[in-house]
């Protein structure tokens, strides 16, 4: 094992020389999954701002304003008044999801029963959150229709009373409003068909989907790690090291030993930092930090064991590199490191998880919404260290028989 | 003394009918020689002959097609491990990292074949030294110049004191003093008793080197013995080589007339129409008869080239072309 060292000490000291390349493959995925952290956000609700123009500035439109701000609605839409001009400038230029025009004269056409217009102009790249005001704006308007039929005898009084009501005028009213409420609540409540939704009961919250594609990015990290490293077996060659180790008496796989432990020590450094700071942004337990962090060394090497086999079977570096970076984007975007697998067609995410990198981020996942530690079962382990096994028995074949040779 | 384990008595790097076959080219066919311990064995051919294919599967790096090479006693391909720890092998292209310090190179190099502790540390300063590059230590080899690389590249091959040294070619595009410096290198391992196989394509590099000496061209061994011995086949005889402008016929004929007169022991090695080469002795003596002849028939000499018998011109003698085209 002492060739293996020697090895070993001889990969990380040439990889000192260029270190600047490893924050490149740690720089890349954090951009990326920076990116579409920030996009998702932390949690899955849609948010969106929605600008209403008041000329009207009446009790009723302030009304109509309220009711987009109350209940739930109000957790994802912001309203804010505007005017025009600066409301249809923000939508047009995809600040806002919707400009509602509550014209001038809305409350006296409300009260007098006479048509009037309210304008929604939407964001034309959303669909949901526009969908949504739509929506409302509809069942607003429904709503004032009925409550124009219902008490239409009250608002009649109201138009034709003077500027200042007296207390007897408005008590009466209220009475009356009263007293149709309480005709018509009993027809409308309790509901005849009562909805019930029923979800299973969750030991623990659902993850968020950002924290659902942190591993993804991690696994991108050592993607681009695994397939540089394994670069170093083409330079080798050309240096003329390959030959002169071949013809050595020392077994080829002290050499791939200690190319491999030089790869997992660069892998958890890699690995490390982008582990450090997904559990340190998503607020993960760091029970779960050691047995993530050998997953990725161990599941990293294994990777750059296959890598440096895909190197080793071609003629020519130029073939090499063409086919490997044809193979690495479309894994990354199979195996979540783009996407999560969470938001992917269930056909596409099937073959994600069945590739290595999605193998990989799949375990990774098990671990850190998981409630204990430990929770990568020993089978994936086994196929990891298997599959690492056998991807350095075929480099050191392919030493032997002709890639040594320049 | 070359390190060794075990007692060898025999010579120290044996081929037996060596062969190596790319589809239906052959490379190697059937070559034959043998080395001993303390002797430079020199492969001496042109570009493309198989020395660097015979080399190569002696060192382990092709697998023969046929035949044997033992070194040590051990055979290459059937106990490969143990003929490979004895030899060191110094490539024609460079094998070096040259983002590791020089002494890291060689401190590899020499754990490779199972060196360590105070033995390798001993023999690193000690190669350092003999190679020149004590005070470049810990420099990187990509700052050395070529000389100073393949210096280096010599003592990557003999870090760990083989009893076998195999040198393919290595003075290519090295500067006369380094090239001075490296044949100071091979004798003092030489001296050190290595048995050392040196290949080149430089005749006066296995004059100055070798013991004794094969020459090889397209792969087949055409002669073989000490230097002395291969200067012996070609006798006394100058190699007298004019170019110029030569009707063939004519020209044949006027030389022809020439021997039968006994003019001189001339014999036609090759004819061009712009050139011919004879080889006869004390050619500076028949020089105006054969220039007489050469006009007679209206032909004209522009470029004479008179030499002495060396293995350049035995290379000529025996293929009929320049060791050097």
């Amino acid at each position: 094992m002492s060739f293996a060292l020697s090895s070993f000490r001889k990969d990380i000291a040439r990889w000192r020389q260029d270190w600047v390349l490893t924050l490149i493959w740690i720089a890349i995925p954090l951009m990326v999954g920076t990116l579409v952290t920030i996009l998702m956000g932390s949690d899955v609700k849609p948010s969106g701002t929605l600008l209403l123009v008041d000329e009207d500035e009446t009790f009723f439109s302030e009304l109509v304003v309220g009711a987009y701000s109350a209940g739930e609605l109000g957790e994802f839409l912001t309203v804010e008044k505007t005017d025009y001009d600066d409301g249809l400038t923000r939508v047009n230029d995809g600040e806002a999801s919707g400009l509602l025009v509550i014209p001038k004269g809305f409350a006296e056409a409300f009260l007098e029963a006479e048509p009037v217009t309210l304008t929604l102009r939407t964001n034309p790249s959303q669909t949901i959150l526009p969908g949504i005001i739509r929506e409302v704006t509809e069942i607003l308007l429904d709503a004032g229709f009925y409550a124009q039929q219902l008490f239409s005898d009250e608002i009649e009084t109201l138009t034709s009373m003077s500027e200042n009501p007296t207390d007897a005028q408005v008590a009466a009213i209220a009475i009356a409003i009263q007293n149709k409420v309480e005709v018509v609540a009993p027809r409308l409540f309790p509901l005849v068909i009562d909805v019930e939704i029923v979800e299973p009961p969750q030991e623990q919250p659902a993850p968020p989907l950002a924290l659902l594609y942190m591993p993804g990015v991690i696994v991108m990290a050592l993607v681009f790690s695994a397939n540089g490293l394994a670069g170093d077996f083409w330079k080798e060659r050309e240096l003329g090291t390959l030959r002169r180790l071949v013809a050595a008496p020392t077994f080829l796989g002290e050499f791939l030993a200690g190319k491999a432990l030089a790869a997992a020590l660069i892998i958890a450094i890699v690995g490390g930092i982008t582990l450090f700071l997904g559990f340190l942004y998503h607020g993960i337990g760091w029970a779960h930090y050691p047995v993530s962090l050998l997953w990725l060394v161990v599941s990293g090497v294994a990777l750059f064991a296959w890598f440096s086999v895909l190197q080793m079977l071609f003629s020519n570096q130029k073939t090499a590199g063409v086919v490997s970076t044809l193979l690495v984007f479309p894994l990354l975007m199979a195996g979540g490191s783009f996407f999560p697998l969470a938001v992917m067609p269930g056909w596409i995410a099937a073959i994600g998880r069945a590739s290595p990198n999605g193998f990989m981020a799949e375990r990774l996942t098990t671990e850190i919404t998981s409630v204990a530690a430990g929770a990568i079962d020993a089978s994936s382990w086994a196929i990891v260290v298997i599959s690492t096994v056998v991807g350095f028995g075929i480099c050191g074949w392919r030493l032997r028989t002709g890639f040594a040779r320049a | 003394m070359p390190q060794s384990d075990t007692v060898w008595f025999g010579p120290m790097l044996t081929v037996n009918e060596l062969s190596k076959n790319y589809g239906d080219f052959v490379a190697v066919d059937r070559i034959s020689f043998s080395a001993a311990a303390g002797q430079v064995f020199g492969l001496l051919g042109p570009n493309g002959a198989g020395k660097s294919t015979a080399i190569n599967c002696i060192s382990g790096l092709l697998k023969p097609t046929s035949g044997h090479a033992s070194v040590a006693g051990h055979d290459v391909v059937s106990d490969g491990k143990a003929a490979r720890s004895k030899l060191g092998v110094v490539p024609q292209e460079l094998a070096l990292y040259d983002d590791l310090p020089a002494i890291e190179n060689l401190r590899f190099w020499g754990k490779a074949y199972g060196l360590g502790g105070k033995e390798l540390n001993d023999r690193v300063a000690e190669v350092l030294e003999t190679i020149g590059l004590g005070d470049r230590a810990t420099d990187l080899p990509k700052e050395f110049s070529g000389g100073m690389k393949r210096r280096l590249n010599f003592g990557c091959g003999v870090v760990h004191k083989p009893p076998v040294i195999l040198l393919d070619e290595p003075t290519v595009g090295v500067d006369p003093q380094s090239r001075a410096r490296l044949f100071d290198l091979v004798e003092a391992e030489r001296d050190a008793g290595a048995c050392v196989l040196y290949t080149t394509h430089y005749m006066e590099e296995a004059e100055r080197l070798c013991d004794s000496l094969a020459i090889i061209d397209h792969g087949k061994l055409i002669a073989q013995g000490s230097v002395a011995e291969l200067r012996a086949k070609l006798g006394a005889r100058d190699v007298l080589q004019l170019t110029g402008h030569f009707p063939v016929e004519p020209t044949k004929q006027a030389i022809a007339a020439l021997i039968e007169r006994g003019n001189a022991d001339l014999e036609f090695l090759a004819q061009q129409e712009d050139s011919i080469t004879l080889t006869l002795s004390q050619a500076s003596q028949h020089l105006p008869a054969i220039y007489e002849a050469v006009a007679g028939t209206g032909g004209s000499v522009t470029e004479t080239s008179l030499r002495s018998p060396n293995l350049e011109t035995l290379f000529l003698l025996l293929t009929g072309k320049e060791l050097r085209e």
